[in-house]
C-alpha cells in the first residue's frame, strides 16, 4: 500500500506546481491504509548496551514483526533487596540510538568465510559453519601439538564487554579448556592500564593473591553531585561519556565548579567553568606544583594523613625502604615506626604509648637521619614552585596556584579522568600523583571526592562464580597481554604464538605501532576473526566468522555501573551469525572438550551470579531470576557507591601508600615528575618532529565500532578523518583547511585533510582514532593514526601482574607537511 | 486557558552531541541527508547563522587560542506563534494548533516550498525523490498520525511534501514528551506549557532568562534558549 503511494507521488511531483492548486488534497486519497487495518503488535525488550563504553546504558528496544524499529534509553529498578535507590535517569546517546543501523547494516558479515587469496587480499569464499569450525579445530590442534598449547592466543577484547561474550567472557573458558594463552580480562593494556596500575601501586598490594593481580574501583557517576569542585582531568566527558554530563550540570546547579584540563578546547572544555590547556604529557608536573603549594601553605588534611596514609612512617635513609621496628631494636617487630612528638622518640606506629606521631620532619636513629614519608614527599615536591611547574606545563604560575586553591579549598573535590592520561608512557606516574594529591587533601574514600577513571568496576565482587566459569575443573589459560602477544608472534618470546582468534577486536588497526602489528598478524600460521563487520583485522583472517550484535544473543552486562543488566536475545541472529558462546561450543566439540560448553547462556549467568544460593556475595544476595530478567536491578550497595569508604586498603600497610616501596627499583617511589618518553621538547627527536600527536576519541564512534553507521557518519564529515591543527602551526607549513597533509615520524605516516582550529594548543595536533582502514572503507586517505604510535611500555608497571604494560598512544612526536592530493 | 507547548533548550548544558538530532531522525524515519533538527554553533548567547551547513567542522570554536568560545544551538522548528510559514502557505497545509504546534497537512501540501523560503530558521526539509534509508525498512513511530483529522505524520517520508519537526504531536497528545527531550543525555531540554507560569519550562525561562531566536522578526517562537552562564571563566 505504502509503496503504491510513493510511486503515485513520484509520478505526480513533476507536474504538481504547474497544475496549481486543483490537486491539493487529492494525492493521498488512493494511498491511505485500509480502515481498520491492525498494526503489527509491538514488543518492548530491556537490554544493556555491552559495547566498550562506560555509559553501559540500558536500552529499551522496540520490536515489530521480529524487527527492531526503535531504541531508546531504559529505566532502572531499585536495589535487589528492595531498598529504594536514588533516582537514575535513563541514559542514551547518539551511538546507542544508532544501534539499529548497526544490526541491520549492509556491512554485516553474513556467513562464515575461508580465505582463498594471499593474506589480506580480501579474497574469501563462503563456507559452512561446520567447515569453518572443523578448520579451526584442526589448525588449533596441529599448532598446539607443534608449538605448545599456549601458541594459540585467544583475544577477546572490548568490542563486547559483557559476561558471556567479549572481554570478560566465555573466551577465557574456551582458552582454559584448550590450554591456550589469552589476554587478561581487565588487564587490557591497549592504553588503558596505566591508570589502573597506579591504583594498584597505592591502594592495593598487587602481589597479594587476594587482589588477583590488579583491581580498580571508581566512584559512581552520581557521586559527582556531592563534589564541591570537579576536575575533569584530560577527560572529554561531554563527548565520550555523554550521559554523565547531565550529572556534572546538575552538580553545577548546586554551585559545584567544573574545571577542564586538556590541551584541546573540547565540548567539555567549552562547557566548563575553567579551561586549562596544559602541555600534553606534563600533567604530573602540574599536579606536583599544586601539591607543593598545598604542602607549603599547610592546606593538607593532617589528621587524615596520619590515620589513613603512610605519611608519618619513617623511611630508612639508606635502603629507602620503610624503617621497621626490627631495624632499630634487635628482635624488634616487623612494624612501621613513627616519631612521637611528645617524648621525641621513635616507636612502633601501634605502640600504646604513642601520643602524637610527627607528620613531617627528619629524626635521628643510630647515627642516621630518617625522614617521614610525608617529609620525603614534601622534599621531592619542593622544587615544583609555581614558576617551575609553569615552565614545564605552559600553565601560568598564578593558574597553578589557583588550581591548588580550588582543589584544596573545596572539600570534597572530585577528580574524574578518562583514559587520556593513561595513554602516556608514564601515565601510571600521573595517576600516582593524582592519588597522592587526593590523599593529601583527605579525598580518598570520601563522598564527592576520589580519583575516578571508570564509574564502576567490572563487578567482579558480584560474580562469585566467575572463577569456575573461567577455569572449569581447575583448567587455566596462560595470560598473555596484547603487546606481549605481538612480540610472541614476531619473535617467539616468551613463547611462540602461531595462531590467534580475535572476537570483535580490531587489533590490526587499534593497537599501537600498527606496522609492527600487521607484521605480527601476517606472520601467523592461522588467524580466526569473529566480528559482525569485515574489520581490518577480519580482512587478514584465514577464517572469518559472522558474530552477533548485542541484540541477537543472550548475555549479562555488569560493568561500568552498579546494576545488573540482563540482555535477552531481542531478535534472532541475522543471516548465519552466531554468538561467541555458540561458536566456542562448536569448536570445543571438535577439539574434544565439548562437555564444557553444554549449558545454555541463562544457566551460565545463574551459575556466575550464584542465583538462589544463600551464600552468594552480599552484593547480589537475594537476587531472583525473575528480578534479573525483568529489569536492571541495583546491587545491594549504597548509592552513590564510593570506593574505599571504609578506609580499608588492601596494601601491605593497610594504608594509602603514596610512598611505594616496590617502585624503588624504577625510581618511581614518589610521584616526582618525569618527562614523557618521546613527546617532550627536550627530546632530541623534537627537533625533527616538533608536534605532539594525539589520536583522541570522538562522539561518533566507540573506538572503531560504528564508524560505518550513516546517521553518525553524515554528522561527522561523512566519516572522513581529518587532522586538527592550530592555524599558527598550519601557516608555518603552508597548510590551509582542506589541504591534504602527510603526518609522519620514523615509525610511519598517514595522510588526511587538515582542519585548522583554534581549539588545539599550538605544537599539538590531533587525528580522531577509530576510522577504518580496510580494503573497502578508508576513513583516512592513507594510513591510520596507529602507524605513528609506539609500543614502548614503562617497566615500572610490570609489578602489577594484570596491568603489566600500557600502550602510550599520545606519547608520540610527528611532523606534518602539505602533501599532494 | 489552553496549553501553549514549548521547549526550552539550556545552552549551558548543551554539548552539541547531536543525540537529539539522531533521536529525531530515528523516531521520524528521516532519509539520509535529512535533519529536522540540527546543531549549529555560535559564540555564547548569539544567534548561530541558520544558513550555514550544519555538519561541517562542528566543534571549531570562535576566537584565538586560548581565548576561544563556543556554544551549541540545536535548531529545529521554533513553532512560532506568528509563523511566517503558515502565512505564506497557499493551501493552508501548514497550520497552527491551538496548543502552538505548527504542523503540515500532508494531504493538502502541494510542494510549492514557499514555506521553506519564508522560514527564517531554515528548518524545513523537502523530500524530492525516493530517499535513501538505513535501515531500509521504516523505523521509529511507524504509524500514520492524524491531528483533528489532518494527516500530519506517516511512517515513510512523503515525496513532494514540505516537512519539519512536528513537536512529536503523536507523543505529546498521549502525555509523552517530544523524543528529543526524552533522549537528551544532558538534560538540556525542558518541555512544557508556557501558559502555566508554574511549569518547569516557564520557571526556567523566567529564572535563567530564556530568549527566542531572531525575536526581532516578531515570530514569537515557542522554543526558548537558556543562556550560557559560566561564571569564573579563567584562562591560564
Amino acid at each position: 500500500m505504502k509503496r503504491e503511494r510513493r510511486q503515485f507521488l513520484k509520478g505526480l511531483v513533476g507536474g504538481s506546481v504547474a497544475l496549481g492548486l486543483g490537486f491539493s488534497g487529492l494525492r493521498f486519497l488512493e494511498a491511505l491504509p485500509a480502515e481498520g487495518a491492525v498494526p503489527a503488535a509491538e514488543k518492548i525488550f530491556r537490554t544493556g548496551h555491552n559495547t566498550n563504553c562506560d555509559g553501559a546504558c540500558g536500552h529499551q528496544v522496540h520490536v515489530v514483526d521480529g524487527r527492531v524499529t526503535f531504541i531508546e534509553g531504559a529505566g532502572w529498578e531499585t536495589n535487589i533487596d528492595g531498598r529504594a535507590a536514588q533516582t537514575f535517569n535513563p541514559r542514551i546517546c547518539l551511538r546507542g540510538l544508532s544501534q539499529i543501523q548497526n544490526t541491520y547494516s549492509p556491512d554485516r558479515i553474513k556467513y562464515p568465510y575461508r580465505r582463498v587469496g594471499p593474506r589480506g587480499s580480501g579474497q574469501f569464499e563462503r563456507i559452512t559453519w561446520d567447515q569453518a569450525t572443523s578448520a579451526i579445530a584442526e589448525n588449533f590442534q596441529k599448532i598446539q601439538t607443534q608449538f605448545g598449547r599456549e601458541s594459540v592466543w585467544i583475544a577477546p577484547y572490548t568490542g563486547a564487554l559483557s559476561l558471556l561474550e567479549g572481554v570478560i567472557g566465555a573466551s577465557f573458558r574456551f582458552a582454559s579448556v584448550i590450554g591456550a594463552s589469552a589476554g587478561d580480562f581487565e588487564g587490557d593494556n591497549e592504553g588503558d592500564s596505566a591508570g589502573p596500575a597506579a591504583f594498584n601501586y597505592m591502594l592495593y598490594d598487587p602481589t597479594a593473591p587476594a587482589n588477583s593481580g590488579g583491581l580498580l574501583d571508581g566512584h559512581e557517576y552520581t557521586d559527582l553531585l556531592n563534589a564541591k569542585v570537579i576536575f575533569l582531568w584530560g577527560n572529554n566527558l561531554a563527548e565520550t561519556s555523554i550521559p554523565d554530563w547531565r550529572t556534572v550540570c546538575d552538580a553545577r546547579n548546586n554551585g559545584t565548579k567544573v574545571i577542564s584540563l586538556d590541551p584541546r578546547y573540547t565540548p567539555t572544555a567549552a562547557g566548563a567553568d575553567l579551561w586549562v590547556p596544559v602541555r600534553p604529557g606534563t600533567d604530573t608536573a602540574l599536579i606536583d606544583g599544586m601539591m607543593n603549594w598545598i604542602i607549603q601553605n599547610k592546606r593538607y588534611d593532617e589528621a587524615y594523613l596520619l590515620k589513613y596514609s603512610v605519611a608519618p612512617f619513617l623511611v630508612h635513609p639508606k635502603t629507602k625502604l620503610f624503617l621497621k621496628h626490627k631495624d632499630l631494636v634487635p628482635g624488634g617487630a616487623n612494624k612501621y615506626v613513627v616519631f612521637d612528638e611528645r617524648d621525641r622518640t621513635i616507636k612502633r606506629y601501634d605502640d600504646p604509648t604513642l601520643t602524637r606521631a610527627s607528620l613531617l620532619g627528619t629524626h635521628s636513629f643510630g647515627g642516621l637521619q630518617a625522614s617521614t614519608a610525608m617529609q620525603v614527599l614534601a622534599d621531592t615536591m619542593s622544587k615544583f614552585t609555581p614558576e617551575y611547574a609553569a615552565k614545564i606545563t605552559d600553565v601560568a604560575p598564578e593558574t597553578v596556584v589557583h588550581l591548588a586553591q580550588l582543589y584544596a579549598g573545596n572539600h570534597p573535590a572530585a577528580i574524574k579522568c578518562g583514559f587520556g592520561l593513561s595513554h602516556w608512557h608514564r601515565g601510571d606516574l600521573t595517576h600516582q600523583a593524582l592519588l597522592t594529591m587526593a590523599t593529601l587533601t583527605g579525598n580518598i574514600g570520601v563522598q564527592g571526592g576520589g580519583v575516578t577513571i571508570m564509574s564502576g568496576a567490572l563487578l567482579s565482587n558480584a560474580f562469585s562464580g566467575l572463577g569456575n566459569f573461567w577455569n572449569p575443573d581447575g583448567k587455566k589459560w596462560v595470560p598473555l597481554q596484547p603487546m606481549a602477544a605481538c612480540d610472541a608472534m614476531l619473535f617467539g618470546k616468551p613463547y611462540p604464538v602461531r595462531a590467534a582468534w580475535f572476537m570483535i577486536d580490531n587489533y590490526a588497526q587499534q593497537m599501537a605501532d600498527r606496522n609492527k602489528v600487521l607484521k605480527a598478524l601476517k606472520s601467523l600460521d592461522f588467524l580466526v576473526v569473529s566480528d559482525y563487520v569485515l574489520s581490518a583485522t577480519a580482512e587478514l583472517a584465514d577464517i572469518v566468522l559472522p558474530a552477533c550484535t548485542y541484540l541477537e544473543k543472550t548475555d549479562l552486562l555488569g560493568s561500568f555501573n552498579y546494576y545488573l543488566q540482563y540482555m535477552p536475545k531481542v531478535i534472532e541472529p541475522m543471516w548465519e551469525s552466531k554468538s561467541d558462546l555458540d561458536a566456542f561450543g562448536l569448536v570445543a566439540q571438535k577439539m574434544g572438550v565439548g562437555q564444557y560448553f553444554q549449558k545454555k547462556p541463562d544457566d551460565y549467568i545463574k551459575d556466575v551470579l550464584a542465583i538462589g544460593d544463600p551464600k552468594a556475595p552480599e552484593s547480589v544476595r537475594g537476587l531472583t531470576w525473575e528480578q534479573l530478567t525483568s529489569g536492571a536491578y541495583r546491587l545491594n550497595l549504597p548509592a552513590p557507591y564510593v570506593p574505599y569508604a571504609d578506609k580499608k586498603f588492601a596494601t601491605k600497610s593497610g594504608r594509602i601508600e603514596f610512598y611505594v616501596e616496590s617502585l624503588l627499583p624504577y625510581d618511581q617511589e614518589v610521584c616526582d615528575y618525569k618527562e614523557p618518553i618521546e613527546a617532550s621538547p627536550n627530546n632530541p627527536l623534537y627537533q625533527k618532529y616538533p608536534l605532539v600527536f594525539l589520536s583522541t576519541h570522538t562522539r561518533f564512534r566507540t573506538h572503531s565500532q560504528y564508524a560505518n553507521l550513516p546517521w553518525l557518519k553524515e554528522i561527522n564529515n561523512n566519516g572522513e578523518g581529518f587532522l586538527e591543527i592550530n592555524p599558527t602551526d598550519a601557516r608555518a607549513r603552508g597548510i590551509a583547511s582542506g589541504h591534504v597533509v602527510r603526518i609522519f615520524n620514523d615509525r610511519g605516516w598517514m595522510k588526511v585533510r587538515a582542519r585548522l582550529t583554534e581549539a588545539i594548543k599550538p605544537g599539538v595536533v590531533n587525528c580522531y582514532q577509530g576510522g577504518w582502514v580496510t580494503r573497502q572503507v578508508k576513513h583516512y586517505i592513507e594510513g591510520h593514526p596507529n602507524n605513528l604510535t609506539h609500543q614502548i611500555a614503562n617497566p615500572a608497571q610490570s609489578i602489577v601482574p594484570n596491568f603489566p604494560s600500557n600502550a602510550a598512544y599520545y606519547d608520540c612526536l610527528v611532523q606534518v607537511e602539505k602533501a599532494e592530493g | 486557558m489552553s496549553k501553549r507547548w514549548g521547549i526550552a533548550i539550556d545552552q549551558n548544558r548543551c554539548i552539541g552531541c547531536w543525540t537529539c538530532a539522531v533521536a529525531c531522525k530515528a523516531i521520524n524515519n528521516q532519509p539520509l541527508g535529512t535533519y529536522w533538527n540540527r546543531i549549529l554553533t555560535s559564540r555564547p548567547n548569539e544567534n548561530a547563522p541558520t544558513t550555514a551547513p550544519a555538519t561541517l567542522a562542528i566543534d571549531v570554536p570562535h576566537g584565538t587560542f586560548p581565548d576561544v568560545q563556543l556554544a551549541y544551538q540545536p535548531t529545529s522548528c521554533q513553532h512560532c506563534q506568528n509563523a511566517p510559514c503558515e502565512k505564506v502557505c497557499p493551501v493552508n497545509a501548514t497550520f497552527r494548533r491551538e496548543d502552538g504546534a505548527i504542523l503540515v497537512d500532508f494531504e493538502r501540501c502541494i510542494g510549492c516550498r514557499y514555506c521553506m523560503a519564508a522560514c527564517p530558521y531554515g528548518v524545513r526539509t523537502f523530500t524530492w525523490g525516493e530517499g535513501q534509508y538505513a535501515p531500509e525498512f521504516a523505523v521509529g513511530y511507524g504509524k500514520d498520525y492524524r491531528s483533528a483529522g489532518r494527516l500530519v505524520f506517516t511512517p515513510q517520508r512523503p515525496i513532494g511534501v514540505a516537512e519539519k519537526c512536528t513537536l512529536c504531536v503523536e507523543r505529546i497528545d498521549v502525555g509523552k514528551q517530544p523524543m528529543c527531550v526524552d533522549a537528551c543525555p544532558a538534560g538540556a531540554r525542558v518541555f512544557g506549557d508556557l501558559n502555566d507560569p508554574a511549569s518547569a519550562i516557564s520557571v526556567s525561562i523566567q529564572q535563567q532568562g530564556g530568549r527566542q531566536l531572531l525575536s526581532e522578526l516578531g515570530t514569537d517562537a515557542n522554543v526558548f534558549y537558556l543562556p550560557v552562564s559560566r561564571p569564573n571563566k579563567v584562562r591560564s
